[in-house]
């Protein structure tokens, strides 16, 4: 009997059976691809933006970054909007609300002007749309007057916010870009503008690789390439940055914000969450793997329900913001040491080589046993704990406080994995 | 100077996962769409989900997929023959090799039991009907858990002290730790299964007397426990023995048993590689297999070949015994190739059969069909040509692996419960 969980969540006003939506991308762009979708057990889909524009795209368009050996660290493609006809599109959106009510529908959209932003916000409602949202990010469109140019312009931002929520009851939800240096500015923009929540984040602007055959960016179309957007687990990181910045402001943070970045397993989706993130939003991991992903993001996240006692998203959202401080208020007076289990130790030196070469040359290498062991000049930076490829090797130690600190009670990380 | 293995007989035989190293075998699987992994597994116990939730960092939602759809899983992963079944279907093979699915599974299981999960459930209203299960070995085990998961009473007859049949009777715990068996008979004693054990249906109780106290339709998966020995001189000399009184006795006494100097093992199954990994790991100096046919020929797994042949036992096809010579003791053992002029006299102090084993006489427990082999006539869905009573597992097949008896099990079960249903009264 697998652990099953209530994993509903109220978001702008409208409850969904889970906080596992489609981001508006490919993978979300015709009826039979959302229908499966709903059927492997997604709440919800943010369709693939429509415009009154309709994308001219080129081929190929995708590029991937990897590392030794594994695929897909991250993903850059050269996509534009949807490349149908805008009432197909809306056409496609009515038929999914009506045939699966208890999903929920969320129209992206994006005008040139404040005038298209006005018909497309009329059309979204005519086609029953539960929720609008306004992408202001995307990095790769051919005319100026859209995606991400307009989302590092915070007053384009707040006027087209205003443009659809002066045309609309349904809320309105401002899709970030990351390619700015303060997302809170065009959020705040958005909200002043009438946006109900933001979504954060789009794709960063990329450059993947350099083909060396044309001299070019990968990927190649006709000899030449584009700087373009970048996605997959390796955003997740500035993904949650930008997420927990907003979070943390005092105006941008009252509003419901819509977590994107990375997000493959149940645990990137509890990432998000614990810094408050009330809906998520899942593409790459998709393009890579399919739907079917979203059955181990229920079953995960209800395991980890399950195990802590929680019964409700709400028990544990937000849990982790209020613990990502400052730099300067982190406290600085102690330093915990690493500890080598020798036993455990497969003598492969990778500790001492980074620690020699990147740290403090605080480890002694005994070439005899093939061990390390910790000197007087370690800081306790815990690269080594980095570098280890055994698990449970090097772990924590001992904790010492700097001269003339006070010791206090101190929370530790104990588990790695 | 060839590397040989040199191991505990309670040791395990190969080194399961860390989360770790889980994971990164985890990341070469495929992802295949209809996984052929999945379609190569005869209990359904789907690698192709468990293997993607291991890979999506969500491994107790792996061990759910196996529990629930394998209650053997801990013991399968220990013992299939995944190169003829789910790794041979891999495809990974076409790249390189097959994802390590046994090992990922064992994994998984390690990891259940390490989280004390309690997957499976009963219904808290039980259902009126009461079946008797004959046996405790995976046929039995597997019938057993379905039909308590749809709330059935089931009660389990064992003639032995300790349940597992052949799980915890007949393989050596390097390949098959008992805590790995018990882990998975604990799954279905608690889904409220009784067990009674010293207890031989036929002979200590019978079929009407259990209909008499209320079992509505009987299950036999007795298994094969009478032992095969040839009619040749010499068989009744000491230190001649068979495979099941070998691995028995060797697993009783765990790990302080004798098996003699210089050990023969007749046969060429899974058994005979027990048997004769057993004798090297409790101690033997010299063991040798010999098989009357080739190689290609031997049923035994080529996993459990190549583990004997790696603790540097000998492997000698082509030679049938032709006599056990001795005086009281066995001092040799006399074979005879194939080709009809080849002879072979071999010094040894122990020799063990292991050429397969036969059915106990069935119609004993009721006026059963048996084939001339004296298996239980049953067709693919367990059924008999009694009414009410049901049979699948090595006691039909005449002897194939765990995973079979488990799907053949849980067949059964569906079996029954439509038997059940259809009869008046039982809901």
């Amino acid at each position: 009997m697998a652990v099953k969980k209530d994993l509903s969540i109220d978001y702008l006003g409208v409850k969904c059976e889970n906080p596992f939506f489609l981001s508006s991308s490919p993978v979300g762009g015709n009826y039979d691809m959302v229908r499966k979708a709903y059927e492997a057990g997604w709440g919800g889909v943010f369709f693939k933006t429509v415009g009154i524009f309709v994308a001219d795209e080129c081929s190929p368009r995708f590029d991937q970054t990897n590392k030794e050996g594994l695929p897909w660290l991250g993903f850059k493609n050269m996509e534009q909007i949807s490349d149908k006809p805008t009432e197909k599109n809306f056409e496609f959106m009515r038929r999914l609300k009506e045939d699966y009510p208890e999903k929920i529908m969320v129209a992206t959209i994006m005008g040139s002007n404040e005038q298209e932003w006005k018909d497309l916000a009329k059309m979204c409602e005519q086609a029953g749309a539960d929720l609008i949202e306004g992408n202001f990010s995307c990095p790769q469109m051919t005319s100026h007057a859209m995606g991400s140019d307009v989302g590092s312009t915070p007053e384009l931002v707040k006027l087209y916010s205003q443009a659809v929520s002066s045309t609309t009851k349904i809320p309105f939800i401002a899709k970030m870009t990351p390619n700015v240096t303060n997302m809170v500015l065009p959020a705040r923009a958005a909200l002043e503008g009438g946006a109900a929540g933001v979504s954060a984040i789009n794709t960063v602007k990329s450059i993947t690789n350099i083909d060396f055959e044309n001299m070019t960016a990968m990927p190649v179309v006709n000899g030449k390439s584009s700087i373009s957007g970048y996605s997959g687990a390796a955003v997740k990181p500035i993904a949650l940055r930008f997420i927990a910045q907003m979070l943390q402001d005092e105006i941008v943070g009252k509003a419901p914000i819509s977590g994107i970045g990375g997000i493959e397993t149940w645990r990137d989706a509890v990432e998000f969450l614990l810094l408050g993130c009330r809906n998520l939003q899942v593409t790459t991991s998709i393009m890579q793997y399919g739907y079917r992903i979203v059955e181990d993001m229920i079953s995960g996240v209800s395991h980890f329900m399950d195990e802590r006692g929680y019964d409700k998203l709400d028990d544990f959202i937000g849990l982790a913001l209020g613990n990502i401080i400052p730099a300067e208020e982190l406290n600085r007076d102690f330093k915990i040491l690493p500890q080598f289990d020798h036993k455990k130790c497969i003598g492969c030196g990778r500790c001492y080589v980074s620690c020699y070469d990147a740290a403090h040359q605080a480890i002694d290498w005994d070439e005899k046993k093939r061990r390390p062991n910790l000197n007087e000049e370690c800081v306790g930076c815990h690269l080594c704990l980095n570098v280890c490829p055994v698990q449970g090797c090097i772990t924590p130690g001992e904790l010492t406080w700097k001269e003339g600190r006070k010791p206090v009670e101190i929370a530790l990380k104990h588990n790695y994995e | 100077m060839s590397k040989v293995v040199k191991a505990k007989y309670t040791a395990d035989a190969v080194d399961g996962f860390t989360p770790r190293t889980a994971m990164e075998e985890a990341a070469r699987c495929l992802l295949c769409i209809d996984a052929p992994c999945s379609k190569g597994c005869p209990a359904g116990t789907d690698p192709g989900k468990f293997i993607r939730s291991i890979r999506f960092r969500n491994v107790k939602g792996a061990a759910e997929t196996i529990r629930e759809n394998n209650v053997l899983g801990g013991s399968c992963a220990r013992v299939c023959p995944y190169d003829r079944l789910c790794e041979e279907y891999c495809s990974r093979c076409g790249i390189d090799k097959p994802i390590e699915i046994g090992k990922l599974q064992r994994f998984a299981v390690e990891q259940e039991k390490a989280h004390k999960m309690k997957i499976l459930k009963a219904p808290a209203k039980k259902k009126a009907a009461k079946v008797a299960c004959i046996g405790s070995g995976p046929a039995s085990l597997a019938c057993a858990a379905k039909l308590a998961q749809e709330g059935y009473q089931v009660t389990i007859f064992e003639a032995a002290e300790k349940a597992g049949g052949v799980l915890t009777y007949g393989i050596t715990p390097a390949r098959l730790p008992q805590h790995v068996v018990d882990f998975d008979i604990k799954a279905v004693k608690d889904l409220g299964v009784k067990f009674v054990f010293d207890t031989k249906v036929g002979e200590d109780i019978t079929v009407e007397e259990l209909k008499k106290s209320g079992f509505s339709a009987i299950f036999v998966g007795a298994g094969l426990w009478e032992a095969k020995v040839p009619e040749i001189p010499g068989n009744d000399l000491k230190g001649v023995t068979n495979a099941i009184d070998f691995l028995k006795s060797a697993r009783d006494s765990k790990g302080s048993f004798d098996p003699g100097k210089r050990v023969i093992v007749i046969g060429g199954g899974d058994v005979a590689m027990d048997c004769a990994t057993t004798a090297k790991l409790l101690g033997a100096e010299n063991v040798m297999i010999y098989y009357r046919r080739t190689l290609e020929e031997a049923p035994a797994n080529m996993a459990e070949i190549q583990y004997a042949t790696s603790l540097g036992v000998t492997i000698t096809t082509n030679f049938a015994p032709k006599e056990i010579l001795g005086n009281g003791n066995v001092e040799f053992a006399v074979f005879k190739g194939r080709d009809g002029a080849s002879e072979a006299k071999v010094a040894a102090d122990t020799v063990v059969f292991a050429i397969g084993q036969a059915p106990e006489d069935m119609t004993k427990i009721a006026p059963v069909k048996v084939t001339d082999k004296g298996a239980i006539a049953a067709n693919a869905k367990g059924k008999t040509n009694v009414v009410g009573l049901f049979a699948a597992g090595d006691i039909v097949n005449g002897g194939k692996t765990v995973v079979e008896a488990v799907a053949a099990g849980k067949e059964a079960a569906a079996e029954i419960i439509s038997y059940l249903e259809k009869k008046e009264g039982v809901k």
